[in-house]
This record gives structure tokens, C-alpha cells and sequence, in this order.
């Protein structure tokens, strides 16, 4: 059951609705653990034992921490000044063990089910490189469903409660729902204790305006995903797994359509993930902000999956760059060759270990990790050139703040993110180099109409661009921070429900499913 | 609190420190100029700065940036 399904919208979602509203407001957030097990359970089957291994790990660690720190408090209260030192160190060593070991046994279930078979791999062909004529075997096995996603969040909260964020949950159920609440399982977004705390458990009763919110949202995330993204699937998929036999403007528009299907499918499903969390008066955070109206790289990565973003700044970036170290190397740069440099070399260092596990986040696979360090790169050269592009520009009088250079700015970074996603999608890092080799020398305008014979004809594109057009005015409003949904909200009764109605028969005329087509699997599921 | 408005200036001069109340929401402030801020701080003030109080509340305004360095110098 996808969140694209229908058994999820229009069956899951209102019976645990009806289910949720029936019980006291006390016994909702169990109500809401119990349909978050019930749904992992048809997704990863016995799977779940490892989520719940994870939980309990999790809730046993936290615990545990807490307990300590609350010893702690007792014991400074009582100890002599030259002693609070000595027992702050002793309970925080302490902690640090309990910490280590549980991300450790947690990542060590991630390591099995996602790169196990990776880096078996590698060694192999090490081995083979080596002469030595041994031959490990790759195991491969399904992983349990969202096991990127909850890992993540796991450490997080670990993390949290070691620095003393906040207090550890008591109650089991509760952690239990934060890591397993069925919208964000599958894909996100990966959301923080503190941040979602204060709703999920309230429990508040579903009111019709928060159904019909939800419903809305969730409407746009099923127009994006089954009229767009599942309309390009058939071009994407047959240029990507036999690009030898196509031009290199078909490649380059693969690449293009690529990125508009993964754009629509990941900020759809979280359309439908943020929608449903809402229908219960729960705010999930947003993980798109427009990411293609960026400046630059850097900027696109502050807008696109933002919560992978956040947690990669806040639990590796700024931890590596501030580690004793780092701080010993830029230090002595420093003294050298001043701040500027220092702070560069130590952006770097964190950058490199961020787009590492970004890349290898995203996937066991070359093509993932020169992905990762594509955007490290463009990224640390954005930073090296920055003070050399203003001036150039103040040399040339271009105004930095006009809107023809701010077209400008977007254009290329749109550009640069076409081609990360071509190396991002292509079965092998080989492939990929072999699609912009035919980009670059194979490029012709003539094979214009090559783009009408591989899935899609002319009305395709014609509602392809109706579409896109549609999303383009939702963006730039979302941009100007106008509350469509508030607007549509505001108006007649005749007129809203008008609009409700053109959307969801809109999906249902021109979505594209039935034969002829192949809908998106969930990409994001996968990684 | 005139010491910080100076290494902020220098860091970012088209910012008006005593005003901005958003410069980490507000985008003035990036990772990379934080990584510098911090850098200064910790050499102006005598303090070490945990990755944990790197959060947007407390690099948001100068005003807030300057409670930090005196709740560190503090403890």
C-alpha cells in the first residue's frame, strides 16, 4: 500500500479518521501508533521486527541518559565546587558510551540491509585488482521499508538527549509513534522531537476544516505524481536503461524530464504525507521550498529535501567542522594565512564528510557517491569564487541584484542540477558518463522529433505543459507567500468546491495510469 | 557588544546588525560565515562554542548572538 494508492486515500486514511475520532483525546496518539504498525505491516511483513528493535533501542538508551542527567543535577546540588567538574565528565563519559553503542547498533542494521552488498562488492573487486583469488559472496535481502528515513531520525533524538535537548520520553508508545508515524515512514520528511512533540500527541479531534486542509493537499500531491511524474516515466525509463540508441538531445531532455518526475514524485508524496498528518492537526515540516527558483547550489540544497539538509548540517557539518581536529588544522591556518582561508578549509572538510554520507545515503552505488561529490564540489567552488564573481561583476557594472542576472543565477543552477541527476539516475556510473559523452557530441536539432516517439505524443506534452504551468503559478505564489489554500479557503462555497472538484477530475481524465503507462514506484522508498 | 558588531561587520558588511532580527531564517548569515563568526568568537571572547548551541535561536540577531557569549562566559 503506497501513498498513492487508493486503498491508502480513500480506505486507510478515513477509517483510522473515524477509528481516531471515536476514541477520548488521551487514547488518540495510541490510536495513531497502533494504524502506524498496521500499515508498516503491509508494508515490510516481518520486517518490522527490525523497527521495533530500533525503537526499543532508542527508548531504552534515552532512558537511560536522562536518568543519569537527573543524577547528575542531584549530585552537583550536593558537591563541593572543585567537584562538579569531575562529576560532569564522569556522567557525560558515561553517556557518550550509551550513545556510541546505540547509534552503532542501529547504523549496523542500515550498514546490513543497504551497503552490505556494496562494499562487498568493492571488495571484491579490490581483491581482483589485488590477484588474490577470493571471492566473497553478496548477500542481498530486502530491506524494511524507511530504514534510511527512521535511522536518521533515531540518531537524532539520541543526540538530542544526550546534549540535553530535552528529557526522554517515558512512555514507550509514544517514541514508538514518533519513529513509525505511518505518513513519514516511507519517504519522510525526517522530522525532530521537539519539533513535532508538541502536536502528535495532542490528540486533537479531526475537525472538518483540518479534513478538508489535509484533503486538499493531499489532492495536489496526487496531481503531480499521476498527471506529471507517472506521465514521464515511460520516456525517462526507456531512455535511461537503452541511451546507446538515442540522440543526445533526447538524452539531454531525459535528463531534464528526470528531474521534473523526481521533483513531482518526492515533493508529491510529501503533499500526501504533510496532507495527511494534517488531517489530525499535526504540522509536519516542509521539505521543498521552491528548490528551482535557487541562485545557486548551495541555495538549491537549502530548498530541496530540507530535512535531510538540516539533519546532515546539524549532525555532521557543524560537529566536523567544530571537532578538535579540524579546529587544530584551521587553527594553524589560520595563523598563517588568515580567517577567510581557515573557514574555507574548514567548510571543506565538513562539506566533504557530508556529501560522502549524503551520497552514500541516497544509495550503495558509484553513481550515488559521485553524485554526492558533484554537488561537494560545486558547492566548495561556489564558496572559493564568490569574492572573484563580485568582482568581476563590479568590474563589468552587473548589477547582482537585477532580476535579468537573478534569471541568469537560476538557469545555470538549474542546468548543474539536470546533470547531477543524470549521473543520480543512470543504472552505473559508467552509463552515465556514456549519456553526457552523447549529450556533448551527439547533439542535434534534428532529432526533434525523436522526443514524440518514445512514450509520449503530442497531447502528452501539450498537458505536460498545462500541468507544469499550473505548478509554476502554485511556486511563484508559494514564493510570494500567498496562502492559496487559505485564498480557495476564503471564497463561496460554489466556487471552492468548483475548484476541489475540477483537481480531482483533472487526476481522473488526465492522469496517466492505465495502459500505455508504468506509474513511478516510490523513488525515495529505495533509498 | 561593540567588539561582536565589529567582527560581524567585517564578516558581512551589507548587514545591519543592530536592526536584523533574522539573520540566520533570513539567510544573511550561511554556514560558512557562521564557521568564521564562531571562529572569531571563540578567539575575542575566550569561549568554546558546543555544536549544540549552533541552533538559528541563538545566531538569529546580534542581540542574541551577544546573550550566548555571556551565557557561555558564564558557566
Amino acid at each position: 500500500m503506497s501513498y498513492f494508492d487508493i486503498l491508502y486515500f480513500l480506505v486507510f486514511v478515513p477509517i483510522v479518521v473515524i477509528v481516531y475520532n471515536i476514541f477520548p483525546k488521551k487514547i488518540r496518539p495510541l490510536i495513531l501508533c497502533i494504524a502506524s504498525l498496521v500499515f508498516y505491516l503491509f508494508y515490510s511483513k516481518f520486517l518490522i521486527v527490525f523497527l521495533l528493535l530500533s525503537i526499543l533501542s532508542i527508548y531504552l538508551s534515552g532512558r537511560w541518559m536522562s536518568s543519569l542527567d537527573k543524577k547528575k543535577e542531584m549530585a552537583l546540588e550536593q558537591a563541593k565546587k572543585e567537584e562538579k567538574k569531575e562529576i560532569k565528565e564522569k556522567v557525560q563519559k558515561k553517556k557518550r558510551w550509551i550513545l556510541l553503542g546505540t547509534i552503532l547498533f542501529n547504523v549496523a542494521f542500515l550498514f546490513f540491509f543497504k551497503y552490505l552488498g556494496f562494499f562487498t562488492r568493492v571488495t571484491n573487486q579490490l581483491l581482483q585488482v589485488a590477484h588474490v583469488d577470493v571471492c566473497f559472496k553478496i548477500i542481498k535481502c530486502a530491506a524494511p521499508i524507511g530504514i534510511s528515513f527512521y535511522t536518521l531520525q533515531a540518531i537524532s533524538y539520541l543526540v538530542d538527549v544526550y546534549h540535553e535537548k530535552f528529557v526522554a520520553e517515558k512512555k514507550f508508545f509514544k517514541v514508538m509513534l514518533y519513529l513509525s508515524f505511518f505518513p513519514t515512514i516511507v519517504e519522510g520528511p525526517i522530522t525532530r522531537f521537539q519539533e513535532v512533540s508538541s502536536t502528535i500527541y495532542e490528540g486533537v479531534r479531526v475537525s472538518y476544516h483540518n479534513f478538508c486542509f489535509g484533503y486538499q493537499r493531499i489532492l495536489l500531491g496526487l496531481f503531480k505524481k499521476i498527471v506529471i511524474a507517472d506521465r514521464l516515466n515511460i520516456f525517462v525509463k526507456s531512455t535511461f536503461d537503452n541511451f546507446s540508441i538515442y540522440s543526445g538531445m533526447t538524452l539531454a531532455c531525459s535528463a531534464i524530464f528526470y528531474t521534473i518526475l523526481l521533483y513531482m514524485e518526492f515533493s508529491g508524496t510529501m503533499d500526501v504525507v504533510i496532507g495527511t498528518a494534517e488531517i489530525f492537526g499535526i504540522q509536519l515540516p516542509e521539505n521543498f521550498r521552491q528548490p528551482f527558483f535557487s541562485k545557486n547550489i548551495s541555495e538549491f540544497w537549502s530548498r530541496w529535501h530540507i530535512t535531510l539538509g538540516t539533519w546532515f548540517k546539524d549532525y555532521v557539518f557543524y560537529p566536523v567542522s567544530l571537532s578538535k581536529p579540524v579546529k587544530k588544522i584551521t587553527t594553524f591556518i589560520k595563523q598563517k594565512k588568515g580567517i577567510r582561508l581557515s573557514s574555507l578549509v574548514m567548510g571543506a572538510i565538513a562539506l566533504f564528510a557530508v556529501w560522502s554520507l549524503n551520497g552514500l545515503w541516497h544509495g550503495a552505488g558509484y553513481h550515488f557517491l559521485f553524485f554526492g561529490y558533484y554537488h561537494f564540489t560545486l558547492i566548495l567552488l561556489g564558496n572559493i569564487f564568490e569574492p572573484t564573481i563580485a568582482k568581476i561583476c563590479e568590474k563589468l557594472k552587473i548589477d547582482r541584484k537585477k532580476k535579468g542576472y537573478h534569471a541568469f543565477q537560476i538557469v545555470k543552477t538549474s542546468i548543474l542540477v539536470f546533470i547531477g541527476e543524470l549521473f543520480f539516475r543512470a543504472n552505473t556510473l559508467h552509463e552515465g558518463f556514456g549519456m553526457m559523452k552523447k549529450i556533448l557530441t551527439d547533439f542535434s536539432w534534428k532529432d526533434f522529433g525523436e522526443l514524440f516517439t518514445i512514450g509520449l505524443d503530442i497531447k502528452d506534452y501539450f498537458l505536460l505543459g498545462i500541468s507544469l504551468l499550473v505548478i509554476l503559478g502554485i511556486s511563484i505564489l508559494r514564493e510570494k507567500k500567498v496562502s492559496i489554500r487559505e485564498k480557495i479557503a476564503s471564497k463561496p462555497i460554489y466556487l471552492r468546491w468548483s475548484i476541489y472538484y475540477l483537481l480531482i477530475l483533472a487526476i481522473i481524465i488526465f492522469g496517466a495510469y492505465g495502459t500505455g503507462y508504468v506509474p513511478v514506484a516510490p523513488i525515495y522508498a529505495d533509498f | 557588544m561593540e567588539k561582536l558588531l565589529e567582527i560581524l561587520e567585517e564578516l558581512q558588511p551589507d548587514v545591519d546588525f543592530e536592526k536584523c532580527e533574522n539573520l540566520v531564517d533570513g539567510r544573511y548569515l550561511d554556514s560558512l560565515t557562521i564557521l568564521s563568526l564562531i571562529s572569531e568568537i571563540e578567539d575575542a571572547f575566550d569561549v568554546q562554542i558546543p555544536t549544540v548551541e549552533i541552533i538559528p535561536a541563538n545566531f538569529n540577531s546580534a542581540k542574541k548572538i551577544w546573550e550566548l557569549i555571556e551565557r557561555l562566559q558564564e558557566e
